[in-house]
Protein backbone atom coordinates (compact mmCIF):
# COMPACT_ATOMS: atom_id res chain seq x y z
CA UNK A 1 0.00 0.00 0.00
CA UNK A 2 1.56 3.62 -0.62
CA UNK A 3 2.46 5.73 2.61
CA UNK A 4 -1.05 7.71 3.44
CA UNK A 5 -0.95 10.66 4.52
CA UNK A 6 -3.73 13.02 6.87
CA UNK A 7 -3.81 16.32 8.02
CA UNK A 8 -6.36 17.91 10.59
CA UNK A 9 -6.66 21.00 11.84
CA UNK A 10 -8.65 21.35 15.38
CA UNK A 11 -11.29 23.61 13.37
CA UNK A 12 -11.99 20.00 11.31
CA UNK A 13 -13.49 18.02 14.34
CA UNK A 14 -15.69 18.84 17.37
CA UNK A 15 -13.58 18.59 20.52
CA UNK A 16 -15.69 15.34 22.59
CA UNK A 17 -13.54 12.63 22.96
CA UNK A 18 -16.17 10.32 25.37
CA UNK A 19 -13.25 7.48 25.93
CA UNK A 20 -11.76 10.01 28.22
CA UNK A 21 -14.74 9.09 30.85
CA UNK A 22 -13.46 5.78 30.50
CA UNK A 23 -9.98 6.91 31.81
CA UNK A 24 -11.22 9.44 34.77
CA UNK A 25 -13.58 6.23 35.75
CA UNK A 26 -10.26 3.88 35.99
CA UNK A 27 -8.05 7.17 37.67
CA UNK A 28 -10.62 7.19 40.54
CA UNK A 29 -10.79 3.02 40.56
CA UNK A 30 -6.79 3.40 40.71
CA UNK A 31 -6.76 5.72 43.90
CA UNK A 32 -9.52 3.88 45.18
CA UNK A 33 -7.97 0.32 44.91
CA UNK A 34 -4.16 1.78 46.38
CA UNK A 35 -5.01 4.73 48.44
CA UNK A 36 -9.27 4.25 49.91
CA UNK A 37 -12.28 5.65 49.32
CA UNK A 38 -11.39 9.14 50.74
CA UNK A 39 -8.68 9.80 48.43
CA UNK A 40 -10.81 9.78 45.66
CA UNK A 41 -13.00 12.38 47.47
CA UNK A 42 -10.04 14.42 47.92
CA UNK A 43 -8.37 14.05 44.33
CA UNK A 44 -11.89 15.51 43.34
CA UNK A 45 -12.12 18.06 45.52
CA UNK A 46 -8.49 19.19 45.25
CA UNK A 47 -9.61 19.33 41.53
CA UNK A 48 -12.81 20.98 41.62
CA UNK A 49 -11.64 23.74 43.95
CA UNK A 50 -9.04 24.61 41.46
CA UNK A 51 -10.41 23.84 38.30
CA UNK A 52 -14.13 25.39 39.13
CA UNK A 53 -12.59 28.54 40.69
CA UNK A 54 -14.28 30.73 37.79
CA UNK A 55 -17.31 28.89 38.16
CA UNK A 56 -17.48 28.84 41.96
CA UNK A 57 -16.71 32.56 42.07
CA UNK A 58 -19.43 33.44 39.36
CA UNK A 59 -21.72 31.52 41.64
CA UNK A 60 -21.19 33.99 45.00
CA UNK A 61 -21.30 36.71 42.18
CA UNK A 62 -24.20 35.86 40.00
CA UNK A 63 -26.34 32.69 42.22
CA UNK A 64 -27.87 29.62 40.93
CA UNK A 65 -28.01 31.36 37.68
CA UNK A 66 -24.50 30.52 36.67
CA UNK A 67 -24.15 26.45 37.80
CA UNK A 68 -27.57 26.50 35.79
CA UNK A 69 -25.74 27.85 32.78
CA UNK A 70 -22.74 25.65 33.32
CA UNK A 71 -24.57 22.43 33.29
CA UNK A 72 -27.05 23.34 30.32
CA UNK A 73 -23.68 23.67 28.43
CA UNK A 74 -21.96 20.38 29.96
CA UNK A 75 -25.31 18.53 28.95
CA UNK A 76 -25.69 19.90 26.14
CA UNK A 77 -22.42 18.98 24.81
CA UNK A 78 -22.76 15.35 25.59
CA UNK A 79 -26.11 14.96 24.36
CA UNK A 80 -27.89 14.11 27.41
CA UNK A 81 -31.73 14.52 28.53
CA UNK A 82 -31.74 16.35 31.61
CA UNK A 83 -34.54 18.72 33.08
CA UNK A 84 -33.13 21.85 34.53
CA UNK A 85 -35.05 24.04 36.99
CA UNK A 86 -33.96 26.60 38.32
CA UNK A 87 -35.22 29.57 40.44
CA UNK A 88 -33.41 32.14 43.10
CA UNK A 89 -33.20 29.55 45.77
CA UNK A 90 -33.08 26.09 44.05
CA UNK A 91 -31.26 24.73 41.09
CA UNK A 92 -32.57 20.68 40.10
CA UNK A 93 -31.14 18.72 37.37
CA UNK A 94 -32.96 15.60 36.46
CA UNK A 95 -30.46 13.81 34.53
CA UNK A 96 -32.41 10.84 32.36
CA UNK A 97 -29.08 8.87 31.97
CA UNK A 98 -25.45 10.38 32.42
CA UNK A 99 -23.57 10.45 29.22
CA UNK A 100 -20.19 9.42 30.91
CA UNK A 101 -21.98 6.25 32.58
CA UNK A 102 -23.89 4.99 29.13
CA UNK A 103 -20.97 5.61 27.31
CA UNK A 104 -18.68 3.45 29.83
CA UNK A 105 -21.43 0.92 29.84
CA UNK A 106 -21.75 1.05 26.12
CA UNK A 107 -18.07 0.53 25.15
CA UNK A 108 -17.02 -1.78 27.84
CA UNK A 109 -15.42 -0.11 30.34
CA UNK A 110 -15.32 -0.83 34.21
CA UNK A 111 -17.25 2.36 36.26
CA UNK A 112 -16.01 2.95 38.51
CA UNK A 113 -17.74 2.10 42.41
CA UNK A 114 -17.25 5.72 43.37
CA UNK A 115 -18.02 7.15 39.77
CA UNK A 116 -20.65 9.08 41.66
CA UNK A 117 -18.66 11.01 43.48
CA UNK A 118 -17.75 12.83 40.46
CA UNK A 119 -21.30 14.50 40.49
CA UNK A 120 -21.02 14.52 44.59
CA UNK A 121 -18.02 15.54 45.76
CA UNK A 122 -17.35 18.33 43.33
CA UNK A 123 -20.32 20.10 43.17
CA UNK A 124 -20.41 19.88 47.08
CA UNK A 125 -16.82 21.71 46.51
CA UNK A 126 -17.46 23.93 43.45
CA UNK A 127 -20.64 25.64 46.19
CA UNK A 128 -17.62 26.09 49.08
CA UNK A 129 -17.36 29.65 50.10
CA UNK A 130 -20.95 30.79 48.43
CA UNK A 131 -24.21 31.36 50.06
CA UNK A 132 -25.41 27.77 48.25
CA UNK A 133 -24.90 24.21 49.04
CA UNK A 134 -25.42 20.64 46.94
CA UNK A 135 -26.62 17.42 47.32
CA UNK A 136 -27.12 14.09 45.23
CA UNK A 137 -30.41 13.01 46.10
CA UNK A 138 -30.04 10.08 43.76
CA UNK A 139 -28.30 8.04 41.34
CA UNK A 140 -28.39 4.84 39.83
CA UNK A 141 -24.97 3.72 39.32
CA UNK A 142 -26.59 1.10 36.09
CA UNK A 143 -27.31 4.35 34.32
CA UNK A 144 -25.94 7.65 36.16
CA UNK A 145 -29.66 8.39 36.02
CA UNK A 146 -30.15 10.72 39.24
CA UNK A 147 -30.85 14.29 40.51
CA UNK A 148 -28.74 17.03 41.52
CA UNK A 149 -29.81 20.11 43.98
CA UNK A 150 -28.17 23.25 44.37
CA UNK A 151 -29.50 25.31 47.30
CA UNK A 152 -29.37 28.05 49.40
CA UNK A 153 -27.70 27.22 52.64
CA UNK A 154 -29.83 28.07 55.70
CA UNK A 155 -28.44 30.75 57.39
CA UNK B 1 -20.29 14.82 36.41
CA UNK B 2 -17.05 16.52 34.76
CA UNK B 3 -17.80 16.59 31.73
CA UNK B 4 -14.90 14.73 28.78
CA UNK B 5 -14.34 18.23 27.69
CA UNK B 6 -13.07 18.87 31.19
CA UNK B 7 -10.75 15.70 31.86
CA UNK B 8 -7.40 17.01 30.71
CA UNK B 9 -7.63 19.37 33.47
CA UNK B 10 -8.96 16.29 35.99
CA UNK B 11 -6.24 14.08 34.63
CA UNK B 12 -3.37 16.64 35.01
CA UNK B 13 -4.50 17.17 38.58
CA UNK B 14 -4.35 13.17 38.90
CA UNK B 15 -0.56 13.22 38.57
CA UNK B 16 -0.19 16.13 40.85
CA UNK B 17 -2.25 14.54 43.44
CA UNK B 18 -0.17 10.95 42.79
CA UNK B 19 2.81 12.90 42.73
CA UNK B 20 2.31 14.47 46.28
CA UNK B 21 1.14 11.51 47.69
CA UNK B 22 4.09 9.37 46.74
CA UNK B 23 6.65 10.57 44.16
CA UNK B 24 7.01 10.18 40.09
CA UNK B 25 7.50 6.80 40.91
CA UNK B 26 3.48 6.79 42.15
CA UNK B 27 2.63 8.97 39.00
CA UNK B 28 4.55 6.28 36.46
CA UNK B 29 2.62 3.40 38.31
CA UNK B 30 -0.23 4.86 37.51
CA UNK B 31 0.23 5.81 33.90
CA UNK B 32 1.67 1.62 33.79
CA UNK B 33 -1.76 0.77 35.15
CA UNK B 34 -3.98 2.88 33.05
CA UNK B 35 -1.73 1.24 30.19
CA UNK B 36 -2.56 -1.87 30.94
CA UNK B 37 -6.22 -1.42 31.92
CA UNK B 38 -7.30 1.19 28.92
CA UNK B 39 -5.60 0.32 25.90
CA UNK B 40 -6.71 -2.39 24.96
CA UNK B 41 -8.03 -1.39 21.99
CA UNK B 42 -4.99 -0.11 20.90
CA UNK B 43 -3.27 -3.24 21.94
CA UNK B 44 -6.07 -5.43 19.73
CA UNK B 45 -5.58 -3.36 16.84
CA UNK B 46 -2.45 -3.58 16.83
CA UNK B 47 -2.17 -7.35 17.35
CA UNK B 48 -4.53 -7.69 14.62
CA UNK B 49 -3.59 -4.99 11.85
CA UNK B 50 0.01 -4.60 12.95
CA UNK B 51 1.70 -1.20 12.37
CA UNK B 52 -1.51 -0.40 10.75
CA UNK B 53 -3.16 -0.43 13.99
CA UNK B 54 -1.65 2.39 15.27
CA UNK B 55 -3.00 4.01 12.12
CA UNK B 56 -6.36 3.03 13.01
CA UNK B 57 -6.14 3.67 16.78
CA UNK B 58 -4.70 7.46 15.80
CA UNK B 59 -7.32 8.14 13.32
CA UNK B 60 -10.43 7.44 15.73
CA UNK B 61 -8.51 9.61 18.91
CA UNK B 62 -6.78 12.35 17.32
CA UNK B 63 -10.12 13.41 15.35
CA UNK B 64 -12.47 13.24 18.49
CA UNK B 65 -9.80 15.38 20.13
CA UNK B 66 -9.87 17.83 17.51
CA UNK B 67 -6.47 17.60 17.17
CA UNK B 68 -4.25 19.99 14.79
CA UNK B 69 -1.94 17.30 13.67
CA UNK B 70 -0.47 15.19 10.54
CA UNK B 71 -0.37 11.33 10.35
CA UNK B 72 1.53 9.21 8.13
CA UNK B 73 1.84 5.65 7.09
CA UNK B 74 4.51 4.09 5.23
CA UNK B 75 3.63 0.33 5.06
CA UNK B 76 6.77 -0.59 2.92
CA UNK B 77 9.45 1.50 4.54
CA UNK B 78 7.73 0.21 8.04
CA UNK B 79 6.40 3.77 10.06
CA UNK B 80 3.82 4.92 11.46
CA UNK B 81 4.57 9.09 12.13
CA UNK B 82 2.36 11.71 14.01
CA UNK B 83 3.36 15.33 13.67
CA UNK B 84 1.69 17.36 16.50
CA UNK B 85 1.02 20.85 15.41
CA UNK B 86 -0.96 21.62 18.74
CA UNK B 87 -1.73 18.79 20.96
CA UNK B 88 -5.37 19.81 22.22
CA UNK B 89 -4.52 18.43 25.50
CA UNK B 90 -1.30 20.24 26.49
CA UNK B 91 -2.92 23.19 24.63
CA UNK B 92 -6.04 23.30 26.66
CA UNK B 93 -3.99 23.21 30.10
CA UNK B 94 -1.51 26.17 28.99
CA UNK B 95 -4.47 28.34 27.91
CA UNK B 96 -6.55 27.71 30.86
CA UNK B 97 -4.60 30.47 33.02
CA UNK B 98 -6.19 29.71 36.72
CA UNK B 99 -4.84 26.57 36.88
CA UNK B 100 -0.64 24.99 36.25
CA UNK B 101 -0.53 21.79 34.66
CA UNK B 102 1.69 19.10 36.02
CA UNK B 103 5.26 19.33 35.59
CA UNK B 104 5.57 16.53 33.14
CA UNK B 105 2.40 16.22 31.84
CA UNK B 106 3.73 14.93 28.60
CA UNK B 107 5.52 11.69 29.32
CA UNK B 108 2.65 10.15 29.80
CA UNK B 109 2.00 9.68 26.33
CA UNK B 110 5.35 8.45 25.91
CA UNK B 111 4.83 6.01 28.93
CA UNK B 112 1.53 4.62 27.91
CA UNK B 113 1.96 3.97 24.27
CA UNK B 114 5.30 2.07 24.67
CA UNK B 115 4.64 -0.12 27.01
CA UNK B 116 1.55 -1.72 24.71
CA UNK B 117 4.12 -1.60 21.69
CA UNK B 118 6.90 -2.67 22.56
CA UNK B 119 6.42 -5.85 23.68
CA UNK B 120 4.57 -6.22 20.40
CA UNK B 121 7.61 -5.82 18.62
CA UNK B 122 7.88 -1.92 17.94
CA UNK B 123 9.81 0.75 18.64
CA UNK B 124 8.11 3.66 19.81
CA UNK B 125 10.07 7.38 19.93
CA UNK B 126 8.68 10.32 21.22
CA UNK B 127 9.81 13.62 20.82
CA UNK B 128 8.82 15.87 23.57
CA UNK B 129 11.90 19.05 23.53
CA UNK B 130 8.47 20.98 22.28
CA UNK B 131 6.00 20.31 24.28
CA UNK B 132 6.36 24.12 26.23
CA UNK B 133 4.82 24.98 23.07
CA UNK B 134 2.00 21.87 22.60
CA UNK B 135 4.06 20.07 19.89
CA UNK B 136 5.63 16.76 19.49
CA UNK B 137 6.34 13.68 17.54
CA UNK B 138 5.96 9.91 17.77
CA UNK B 139 7.31 7.52 15.37
CA UNK B 140 6.52 3.22 15.44
CA UNK B 141 8.65 1.02 13.66
CA UNK B 142 9.23 -2.27 13.46
CA UNK B 143 11.99 -3.45 15.73
CA UNK B 144 14.94 -4.41 14.15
Amino acid sequence: MPKEVIHRTASDNKYLHKDFHGALSVGLDYLQRHYGDESVRDYLRQFARSFYAPLTDALGRRGLVALAEHFEKVYADESAQVRISLSDDELRIDVEACPAVMHMREHGYTVAPLFHETTRTVNEAICEGTPFAAELLDFDPATGRGTQRFFRRKP
Amino acid sequence: MISCTEFIPAYSELFKYLEAKGDIEAVDDFWNYLSDEFLGNLRDLVLQHGLRGCWLYWNHTLNEEAADFTMSIDDEAGEFRIDMHYCPSMGRLMSTKHIVPYHDYCRHCDVLYRRVLEPLGFDAVSDRTECHRAKCSFVVRPKK
